[in-house]
């Protein structure tokens, strides 16, 4: 998703209500009377179109939710566990406990492209959240880490290459640090 | 109330409690304000040595403090202005001031001596799970303060619904009988809004003392271990709640006090009533947006998350806010410092609004939750909503109870460093948020190049918004003086 939308979108918004808030502002300096009726109108006009604006936001984005289809059968599927302060991502199940964390865990997991790849991520201490980050740096998807359930994360990537995970749900001391891998290859044809 | 006495000694005592109150709040936050500055300067990468426990330790103080002392200071002045109309307790509001003078003491003493960095919501189970980083009393002490200040936190809001209870009865209080026509009394719109946030702050805390009852079984009663997903949704509900509802202590102020500046009166009508019921039936809702990234909470929610954060804003933008500016609109209004930071403060409220409604479309969430777009749009309605909202109602009662004459060129000055500076600490919020700079990153690592540019151009803007202690100055000397009088 880019954010360059929604960053224009309420730079814009902010812009228009600080010149209303300055214009109003500047009005006082010759004092009057206001014109209640016409106020009034203007309110309704104002919710009328703030009402189409939201149901425009809603219709527009309602249909395209991230939460995994139940009509879509993954094609590859990655276990992902985390745990104060690592990620551990695996084809098998992976890591069951902190004991059997070192014997078990992989921080790397190779997916290829065009692929709908399914993430199923669970903790075995606290919340956390996997992010998968794209090689420029963007935010790609995410979903939390949290004890007891398992969230599924579906990804299709279109380009190969190194894709960071860094932990998105703030879990103590080193959260900062927590990383994980996804390798995303050319899907061989 | 209208035959009371003139030795009545009521209206001094509550001036003397609430200059109390506001002295906490005027110490408290540079306080906390420095935290912030620290952790900015951390994230640009200076004094790099820094162990990260400290940085999460002044995260977590930082937040709980300031959530607390706009919470307690906005409550108090409300009440304050209430008390034109109704008598909230002057007891119970020296019994909250005391316990939440005691509760700030645990929480300072287990965030800097006990390092608990657990953060502002202490998601549970992460309390449990220090890694040696802090001692078993440091989590002791966050729930023994949480339960202090739960009780003195309900025990005054429920009071100042008794105070209400007093004078009208609640469908009077709500404001039901100009919907429905028949005859009431004429109800001041601060009075509904203080019974709609009273209720939202009781069912806030309601979730807070089964979320202590549920973590007590588990650790001291030998239960299992709780539902981890349960427990979010009642921190959010709890934590959600408890920071809207501060907006509304503002508002309230906003209300009541702008009218005196520009000369127009500010009434309760069919729309007041309309708007603030809506707010009330919708905020309990709006707080599903924090669990949009978990995946296993049912769908259902999800999506009355949206509709309730969309909706949620309605009522405030063509009511409120909109209202404001028609009360301006060629008012005669002198813009002293008092209603010039209220206006302000309605427009930070509009702007950290729209960011915040962009944020609960569950499809951009995935790409902000939890980076610095959420303090961004948090602190753009707290720090330059609800706070100047406060402080503008703080300076009116400080200028009032003195009546000394205001310097208007220092008060310009003072208003444009807060606007410029904080503007500048917002954008650098947003900027990286947009750009993914994850939230509650004690350092940011190579990968995210632009965190420490951001958080040193911040720097400079934070120090501008320190124009904030010529304010602090100014009216701690009148309450000073107040207090003396
Ligand atoms: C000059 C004023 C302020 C500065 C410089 C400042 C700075 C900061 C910074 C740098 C963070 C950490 C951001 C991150 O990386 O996640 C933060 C978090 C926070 N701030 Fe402020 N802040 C200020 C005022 C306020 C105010 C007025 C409030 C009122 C409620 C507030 C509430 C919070 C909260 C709740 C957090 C989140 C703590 C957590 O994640 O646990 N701040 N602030
Ligand atoms: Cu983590």
């Amino acid at each position: 998703m880019t954010t360059t939308v929604p960053l224009l979108l309420f730079l814009l918004s902010a812009a228009i209500i600080a010149t209303v808030f300055a214009v109003v502002a500047r009005s006082t300096a010759r004092a009057g009377e206001v014109d209640y009726a016409r106020a009034n109108h203007l309110r309704k006009v104002f919710f009328v179109s703030l009402l189409v604006i939201l149901a425009i936001f809603l219709g527009l984005t309602l249909p395209r939710l991230p939460y995994p289809a139940e009509a879509a059968v993954p094609e590859q599927i990655v276990n992902v566990v985390s745990r104060q302060f690592a990620f551990s991502l695996t084809e098998g199940p992976g890591p069951d406990s902190i004991e059997t964390w070192e014997r078990d865990f992989s921080p790397l997991a190779e997916v290829r492209t065009g692929t709908l790849v399914e993430f199923r991520v669970r903790t075995l201490d606290v919340n956390h959240a996997f992010a998968i980050y794209t090689p420029d740096g963007r935010l790609l998807a995410q979903t939390q880490a949290m004890p007891g359930y398992v969230n599924r994360l579906r990804v299709v990537f279109d380009e190969p290459g190194t894709y960071n995970v860094m932990c998105l749900e703030y879990c103590g001391l080193s959260h900062h640090a927590m990383r994980g891998v996804v390798e995303v290859v050319e899907e061989a044809q | 109330m209208n035959d009371v006495a003139a030795t009545d000694t009521y209206p001094a005592q509550m001036t003397r409690v609430t200059l109390y109150w506001v002295a906490v709040g005027l110490v408290l936050f540079p306080v906390l304000a420095i935290l912030g500055l620290v952790m900015r300067t951390l994230q640009a990468g200076f004094f790099a040595a820094t162990p990260p426990e400290w940085f999460y330790a002044v995260m977590t103080l930082h937040g709980l403090g300031m959530v607390g002392v706009w919470f307690v200071a906005g409550l108090a002045a409300m009440s304050f202005l209430l008390a034109r109309y109704v008598r909230p307790s002057l007891t119970v509001s020296w019994i909250a001031l005391g316990m939440t003078a005691l509760g700030v003491v645990m929480l300072v003493a287990a965030t800097l001596v006990g390092k608990l960095g657990v953060g502002w919501y202490f998601l549970y189970p992460l309390p449990f799970f220090s890694e040696g980083t802090w001692p078993d009393w440091a989590t002791a002490a966050l729930f023994g303060a949480l339960a202090v200040l739960g009780v003195a936190w309900t025990v005054w809001s429920g009071d100042v619904l008794r105070a209400i209870a007093g004078r009208y009865r609640l469908s009077e209080a709500l404001g039901w009988h100009y919907l429905s026509g028949r005859d009431g009394p004429d109800v001041p719109p601060i009075v509904i809004i203080a019974t709609v946030s009273c209720i939202g702050v009781l069912a806030g805390l309601v979730a807070a003392v089964v979320i202590l009852l549920l973590i007590g079984w588990e650790v001291l009663g030998g239960g299992t271990a709780n539902d981890a997903l349960l427990i979010k949704n009642l921190t959010f509900y709890f934590g959600h709640m408890l920071v809207n509802i501060t907006m509304y202590f503002g508002v309230a102020l906003v209300y009541e006090i702008m009218p005196a500046y520009t000369g127009r009166p500010w009434k309760t009508n069919t729309l007041v009533v309309l708007s603030w019921n809506t707010v009330l039936a919708l905020v309990m809702f709006a707080y599903l947006h924090h669990l949009y990234m978990d995946f296993a909470q049912p769908r259902w929610l999800q999506v009355l998350g949206q509709l309730s954060s969309y909706l949620v804003s309605v009522p405030a933008a063509v009511v409120t806010i909109f209202s404001t500016l028609v009360l301006t609109y060629r008012s005669q209004m002198g813009w002293s410092l008092a209603p010039t930071l209220l206006y302000l403060g309605v427009m930070g409220w509009a702007i950290g609004g729209v960011a915040a409604v962009i944020d609960s479309t569950i499809t951009v969430n995935q790409a902000f939750h939890n980076t610095l777009w959420v303090p961004a749009h948090f602190h753009t309605y707290y720090l330059m909503g609800v706070v100047l909202m406060i402080l503008g109602g703080v300076y009116h009662l400080a200028v009032a109870l003195t009546s000394e004459a205001e310097n208007v060129k220092r008060s310009r000055v003072m208003a444009a460093h807060l606007v410029v500076g904080g503007y500048g600490l917002m954008l650098s919020f947003y900027l990286a948020g947009a750009d993914a700079v994850p939230r509650r990153f004690a350092a940011y690592p190579m990968e995210v190049a632009n965190g420490p540019l951001l958080a040193g151009i911040s720097l400079v803007f934070i120090i501008l918004f320190g124009g904030l202690g010529l304010y602090l100055w100014d009216t701690g000397r009148l309450c000073v003086r107040a207090l003396r009088a």
